[in-house]
């Protein structure tokens, strides 16, 4: 099994979301700001709660702001 | 500093303990060194120790608190916390083991119980750096 990273269109899509804020987005979805600064710079991949949830504060379905990709071992 | 209110008390935990208990154990190591062997001439410096590192703890996070908004742990810090104590904790084990071995090998209590107290110590300070890698490196 080869390595694996789940990377995420959160950035594109405060953009898109009116320029909205990591902080605003931090506090509707109940973490810190500097838990979505690691989310988007894929330092951390977060639960599956919270990734429901930073993806309901779009209002996009998951897949479209979380991918998962798996690459495999050489 | 772009440091969580969490991150920010891992560091002055760090600091304050490294600092203060690394003192006390520099104090003591002198002492034994001069051939005290009795663990109540150790008491009141243990003492103070302790009550020194209580109002550091709290002053420090008093001045981070008042500097930025407190915020409570998030998933992030939780996890951040499991996996460093689960990296550090074996320090406390090796440390406890070796002490037992101590007491079946009639060394003195005043070795055993500094040596208790420095794996405690080492084991801490092992798992605030550990959080510290993970807060700034990721998991």
């Amino acid at each position: 099994m080869g390595t694996a990273a789940v990377r995420n269109q959160i950035r594109r899509l405060r953009f898109e979301s009116g320029e909205m804020t990591q902080q605003a987005l931090a506090e509707q979805v109940g973490v810190t700001r500097q838990t979505i600064v690691a989310i988007e710079g894929a330092k951390y991949a977060p639960s599956l709660e919270l990734a429901f949830r930073i993806a309901a504060a779009f209002r996009k379905p998951l897949e479209e702001v979380f991918q998962f990709h798996q690459q495999e071992e050489k | 500093m772009n440091a969580s209110f969490e991150e920010k008390s891992v560091w002055i935990q760090l600091i304050s303990m490294v600092g203060v208990l690394g003192s006390y154990f520099v104090v003591a190591a002198h002492m034994l060194s001069r051939g005290v062997m009795v663990v109540a001439a150790f008491v009141p410096l243990f003492f103070v120790a302790v009550v020194l590192l209580v109002v550091v703890l709290v002053a420090g996070h008093t001045v981070v608190a008042i500097a930025s908004k407190p915020e409570g742990r998030d998933e992030r810090d939780r996890l951040i916390g499991w996996r460093a104590e689960r990296n550090s904790s074996w320090i406390l084990s090796v440390g406890v083991l070796t002490a037992i071995t101590g007491m079946v090998l009639a060394i003195p209590n005043v070795w055993i119980a500094h040596l208790l107290m420095l794996s405690m110590l080492l084991s801490e300070v092992a798992r605030y750096v550990f959080q510290l890698v993970y807060y700034r490196r990721g998991m």
